[in-house]
C-alpha cells in the first residue's frame, strides 16, 4: 500500500507543473487593465504621410480647403467641372432672362427638397442673387462653389465640423499622403440632400 | 505458424499477423465485413479529397461536424482504459490484471480512431507536416491544439510500447520486468486524465462559445468517458468471454458496473448543474442550450436527439445503479449499450453541433451529416474495430499460452 | 527457381518473340515507374487526379511551393520566389496575369477602422465591393463583410437580420456591419496550432493560406464570425479577378484553407483605403493609422462616443462603432 502513496506523491508536482505551463500558455494579457490605446495615446510624434512610398496622388480637379483640419491643410474635390451650365453668368447677366418656360426648360430637374414642407429653403437662400456665379451665406458673403461647406456649415455646423475632423464624409482613394476629401455636393445634391431609398446592391444568402 | 523453437522479434510480428488472418468462418467474415466497410470509407474519402469539404454537411457556422464530435467521444473512450488500470496496477487486483491489457488494446484503437476522425477533418492533410516542430512551428503551449497533439500521441506511444513490451516478454516465455514499465503505468493513469482534460480545454478556452465555455466541461467529459468506456470494455469482455476460450471472472463485470454506475451518475449530476446554470436565468449566452433542448427560429432539429440521449441515459444509469436482477448479464449488457448510446449522442453530436449554433452573431442552421461523413465514419469506426481486434486477438492467444 | 528461369529463356529463341518479351518487360517498367510518378504527383497535388492537363514545369513549381517555408520565416529573397512561382503557375492554370505583392508593413502604422452606424443606409456597396477586390467565391456567396439590420433598443446583432433584402433605409431601423475586427489580443491567433495566422505589425491579422492545415480551430475561437473557410475549390469568373494582389490578401485561396478580411492589404499598404471603405455611398466607414495623432480615425476616437462589439470578452479588436 505504501508504494502506491509514493508513486501517486510523486504526480503531484508534475502536475503542478503542468498546471504552471498551462497558465503562461494562458497569458493573461486579456484580463489585465493594459490595452494597446494607452500605447496608441501615447504616441505624439505626427505620421509623415508621405512616407508610404507607393500612394498614388490623386488625379481627379481638387481645390485647397480654405480651413485646415487637426494634420494641417487638406483640399477638397472640386465642383464646378461637374456643374452641367457653369458658368451661370452666360445667361444670367445684368439683364433679366426672358423666355417662355425658361425655368423649366432650363433648372426643371431641379427639385428642391432642403428642409421640411413650409419651411423649405428656396433658391435664394443659397445662390447669389447678382453673381450666379457664385454662392451667398445668410451673412452676406460670397462663397465659391467648390467651397460650398462654407455655405452648408453654416446650419450643418455639426455635420462640417466632423467633416474638417474625419468623421462625416470620405477621403478620396487614399488613406495615406496628402488628405484629399469629398466635397459636401460630391455625395449631397444640395437641392434634395437626403439620400433616396434604394435596394441594396448585393444580399447575404442564407446559410441552410 | 512457427514451429521452430527459435523466437525472436521477427516471428513476434510473424505470428500475431498469423494469427490474425486465420480463424473460423465466423471470424473471417467478421473481417472481411470490417474491410468491406473501410473499402467504403476510402472511397467517401477520396471523394472528399476531390471535392473539398464542401461535399460534408458543415458550414462557416456549423464548422465542425461529425468528425470531431465523434473525435471527441472517443479520446473519452481511450481515456477510460485508466479504468483497468487503475485497479489492475494500484489497487493490485488479480481479476483486472487480466484483463488490463484489453483495456490497453481498446485505448488504442480508439487514439487511433480519434487520430483518423483529425485527419479527415482537416481542409489541408498534406500540410499536416507543418506541426512537427523544427522543420514545420508547433504552437506550444498557446495553442490548445497543439497540447491535444502532444498528449495524444503520448498516450497513444504509452498504450502502445508498454502493453508491446509485456506481450513479447510473454511471447518469448519470460516474466516481464515490472520495474521497467511500472513507471510508465503509472504516468499513463495520469497521462488518461490529462488526455481528456486537454481535449476538453480544446472547448473550454474558447470565450467566443459560451455553450462551451464553462469551468465544468473538462470534469463533465471525465465523468461521461468514465461511464462510457467501461460500459464498451464491459460489452468487449463479454464477447471475449462468450466467443473465446479466454475466461473473464464475474467479479470483474461486477466492479466495473460500480465503477460505471459512479460515474454515470456524477455524469448526470454534473449535467443537471449544467442545465440549471442555462435555463434559471437564461442569458444570450444560454441560447446554444435553449437551441439544442427546445429549438429556435423553427430550426429543431437537435430536440429529439438530445431527450432521447437524456432519457436514455437516465435508465440505464439507474438499471445500473438499482441492479435488478443481480448482477444478471441479460440485463446489465443492454444497459451498458443504452449507455454508451446515449453518452455518444450527448458528447457528440449534442455538445459539438449546439456549441457552434447559433453563430457568435446569432444565427440559427441546422446541421445534418452527409453521406460522404456517415461512409467515412464508417469507415474509420472499422479501423478502430479491426485494430482492436488485431491487438486483443494477438494478446489473449499470447496470455492464454503464457498462463499454461 | 533459377532453373525455371534458363527454361523460359531458352524457350523464346524466336527473335520476335524475344523481342516482344523484351518490350513488354520494359513498357511493364515504364508503366510502373509512369504510376509511381503519378501516383507521387497526385499525393502532392491532394489526390486531384487531373495530372494528365498539368505539364511538368507546373508539377515542379507545385513540388517546389508544398515545401516552403511559413511566410513569416521567409527571407525577402524566398518571399519574391514564392510569388514568381504562384504567378507562373497562374498563367499556366488558367492564363491569368497576376501581379502578386509582397509590400512589408508600413513603418510607424497601425491601422484602426470606425463605422458609423447613424450614417450606414444598408446599401451593401461594401459588400459588393469587398466581392470584387478580394477575389472571394461566388459559388458560395463568401462575404467577409455582414450588414445587420437592427431593432433600435438592441445592439446585440443576434437580435438583428443579417440576410434582408428589401428597399434601406427602413425607417427605424439602424444598420450595423462585422467583419474581421483584427483584434489585438485576437482568439484565433492564439488558437492556431501551426501559427499559420499572426498579428503583422501594422496591426492587421493574416493567414498564410498554404500554411494552414484546416483545422477550423480559429474560426471556432472568433467570436465575431471574422473567418471563412474554403469549403471547395474556389470559382471567380475570369474578368472579374482583381489581378493586383498580396501574398496574404486576395490571392486565389486553395481549397481547404482559411480566409477572412485583410483590411484589403494589397491596398492599404500601398497607401490606398481599403475596397469597403471606399465603396460606401455615404461615408460611414473611416479608415486610417492610430499611430498618427493627426488621423480621421484618431479623431473620431477622441471626439465621437464610440464602442467596440462583445468588448467583455477582451479581445481589444481595432474596430470601433460611433453614432453622429
Amino acid at each position: 500500500m505504501k508504494r502506491w502513496v509514493h508513486r501517486t506523491a510523486g504526480l503531484l508536482p508534475t502536475a503542478f507543473l503542468l498546471l504552471l505551463l498551462i497558465l503562461a500558455g494562458a497569458q493573461p494579457g486579456a484580463a489585465s487593465e493594459k490595452s494597446f490605446l494607452d500605447e496608441v495615446k501615447a504616441v505624439n510624434t505626427p505620421f509623415d504621410n508621405r512616407s508610404v512610398a507607393q500612394v498614388l496622388p490623386v488625379t481627379q480637379p481638387t481645390v485647397l480647403a480654405k480651413e485646415d483640419y487637426q494634420g494641417g491643410s487638406f483640399r477638397v474635390l472640386a465642383r464646378k467641372q461637374e456643374i452641367e451650365r457653369f458658368k451661370c453668368s452666360s445667361c444670367h447677366t445684368d439683364k433679366e432672362v426672358r423666355g417662355k418656360n425658361a425655368l423649366e426648360l432650363t433648372h426643371g430637374n431641379v427639385v428642391v427638397q432642403h428642409g421640411r414642407e413650409g419651411n423649405a429653403l428656396s433658391c435664394i437662400d443659397c445662390h447669389h442673387p447678382e453673381d450666379r456665379d457664385a454662392l451667398e451665406d445668410k451673412k452676406g458673403r460670397k462663397i465659391d462653389f467648390d467651397h460650398s461647406y462654407q455655405l452648408c456649415g453654416q446650419c450643418h455646423f455639426r455635420q462640417k465640423r466632423d467633416w474638417v475632423g474625419g468623421a462625416h464624409g470620405k477621403r478620396v482613394e487614399n488613406w495615406a499622403g496628402d488628405r484629399v476629401v469629398y466635397n459636401c455636393t460630391t455625395c449631397h445634391d444640395p437641392h434634395s440632400p437626403k439620400f433616396e431609398k434604394r435596394f441594396p446592391v448585393i444580399y447575404a444568402v442564407p446559410l441552410n | 505458424m512457427n514451429t521452430s523453437p527459435k523466437k525472436n522479434f521477427r516471428t513476434f510480428i510473424v505470428d500475431a499477423i498469423a494469427w490474425n488472418l486465420r480463424g473460423g468462418i465466423a471470424f473471417q467474415l467478421f473481417r472481411l465485413l470490417l474491410l468491406v466497410f473501410m473499402g467504403l470509407g476510402i472511397y467517401a474519402y477520396s471523394y472528399q479529397a476531390r471535392y473539398g469539404l464542401s461535399v460534408t454537411g458543415m458550414n462557416d457556422i456549423v464548422s465542425w461536424g461529425f468528425y470531431i464530435s465523434n473525435f471527441t467521444f472517443l479520446v473519452g473512450v481511450a481515456a477510460a482504459a485508466v479504468m483497468l488500470i487503475l485497479p489492475a496496477y494500484v489497487f493490485h487486483d488479480p481479476d483486472f490484471h487480466r484483463v488490463v491489457i484489453i483495456g490497453e488494446g481498446v485505448a488504442v484503437g480508439a487514439l487511433i480512431m480519434c487520430l483518423s476522425f483529425i485527419m479527415v477533418d482537416l481542409g489541408g492533410p498534406l500540410q499536416a507536416w507543418h506541426l512537427i516542430p523544427g522543420i514545420g512551428i508547433f504552437n506550444f503551449p498557446s495553442s490548445i491544439l497543439a497540447w491535444d497533439v502532444l498528449v495524444l500521441n503520448g498516450y497513444l506511444l504509452l498504450n502502445a510500447l508498454v502493453p508491446a513490451y509485456i506481450l513479447y516478454c510473454h511471447y518469448m516465455g519470460r516474466k516481464a520486468d515490472e520495474r521497467k514499465y511500472r513507471p510508465f503505468v503509472f504516468l499513463s493513469i495520469f497521462w488518461a486524465f490529462s488526455i481528456h482534460m486537454v481535449t476538453a480545454f480544446l472547448y473550454q478556452g474558447l470565450p467566443a462559445r459560451p455553450f462551451w465555455n464553462n469551468p465544468l466541461l473538462g470534469p463533465r467529459f471525465l465523468a461521461s468517458a468514465f461511464a462510457a468506456g467501461p460500459a464498451l470494455i464491459a460489452l468487449i469482455l463479454a464477447a471475449i468471454h462468450t466467443f473465446t476460450s479466454y475466461k473473464i471472472d464475474r467479479s470483474v463485470f461486477n466492479k466495473l458496473r460500480l465503477i460505471i454506475v459512479i460515474s454515470a451518475i456524477i455524469n448526470l449530476i454534473m449535467l443537471f448543474s449544467e442545465i440549471f446554470k442555462e435555463f434559471y436565468f437564461p442569458t444570450h449566452h444560454s441560447s446554444a442550450a435553449v437551441y439544442l433542448f427546445f429549438g429556435m427560429d423553427g430550426h429543431n432539429s437537435l430536440v429529439p436527439w438530445i431527450w432521447t440521449s437524456v432519457c436514455v441515459n437516465l435508465a440505464a444509469t439507474l438499471v445500473l445503479a438499482f441492479n435488478p436482477g443481480k448482477n444478471n448479464p441479460k440485463v446489465l449488457l443492454p444497459a451498458c449499450v443504452f449507455l454508451f448510446v446515449a453518452i455518444w449522442m450527448e458528447k457528440g453530436i449534442g455538445l459539438i453541433v449546439p456549441g457552434l449554433i447559433p453563430s457568435p452573431l446569432g444565427e440559427v442552421v441546422d446541421y445534418l451529416p452527409t453521406w460522404v461523413e456517415l461512409f467515412v465514419t464508417l469507415g474509420i469506426f472499422s479501423l478502430g474495430i479491426t485494430v482492436i481486434t488485431w491487438l486483443v486477438r494477438t494478446a489473449l492467444i499470447i496470455e492464454e499460452r503464457y498462463e499454461k | 527457381m533459377r532453373e525455371k528461369k534458363i527454361d523460359q529463356d531458352q524457350k523464346s529463341e524466336n527473335p520476335t518473340e524475344a523481342l516482344e518479351e523484351k518490350s513488354s518487360r520494359r513498357s511493364f517498367l515504364k508503366g510502373l515507374s509512369i504510376g509511381a510518378a503519378a501516383v507521387s504527383a497526385s499525393l502532392v497535388t491532394g489526390c486531384v487526379p487531373d495530372v494528365g492537363a498539368a505539364t511538368s514545369e507546373e508539377l515542379k513549381l507545385r513540388w517546389q511551393e508544398f515545401f516552403k517555408k511559413n511566410y513569416r520565416l521567409m527571407t525577402q529573397d524566398e518571399k519574391d520566389q514564392t510569388v514568381a512561382r504562384l504567378e507562373r503557375l497562374a498563367s499556366l492554370r488558367d492564363g491569368m496575369e497576376l501581379q502578386i505583392g509582397t509590400e512589408p508593413p508600413v513603418e510607424q502604422v497601425l491601422y484602426g477602422y470606425a463605422f458609423n452606424i447613424t450614417r450606414c443606409e444598408g446599401f451593401m456597396e461594401c459588400v459588393s465591393a469587398c466581392i470584387n477586390e478580394n477575389n472571394l467565391d461566388r459559388k458560395t456567396n463568401t462575404q467577409y463583410i455582414r450588414i445587420f439590420e437592427m431593432e433600435p433598443g438592441k445592439l446585440d446583432p443576434s437580435e438583428g437580420n443579417g440576410n434582408f433584402y428589401h428597399e434601406v433605409p427602413v425607417e427605424n431601423k439602424f444598420y450595423m456591419g462585422t467583419q474581421c475586427f483584427h483584434c489585438e489580443n485576437a482568439p484565433c491567433i492564439k488558437a492556431c496550432p501551426t501559427k499559420a495566422t499572426w498579428r503583422e505589425p501594422d496591426g492587421i491579422v493574416v493567414v498564410d493560406y498554404d500554411w494552414c492545415i484546416g483545422c477550423r480551430y480559429c474560426q471556432a475561437a472568433c467570436p465575431y464570425y471574422g473567418r471563412r473557410f474554403n469549403w471547395g475549390e474556389s470559382e471567380v469568373p475570369k474578368d472579374e479577378i482583381t489581378q493586383k494582389q498580396h501574398y496574404l490578401g486576395n490571392r486565389k485561396r486553395p481549397m481547404g484553407k482559411m480566409e477572412k478580411c485583410t483590411f484589403c492589404i494589397q491596398r492599404t499598404r500601398k497607401g490606398k483605403l481599403p475596397a469597403c471603405v471606399e465603396a460606401c455611398p455615404t461615408g460611414s466607414r473611416v479608415f486610417g493609422n492610430l499611430l498618427d495623432p493627426d488621423s480621421e480615425i484618431r479623431y473620431v476616437l477622441k471626439h465621437k462616443k464610440v464602442f467596440r462589439m462583445k468588448e467583455e470578452l477582451g479581445t481589444e479588436p481595432k474596430f470601433w462603432y460611433f453614432i453622429d
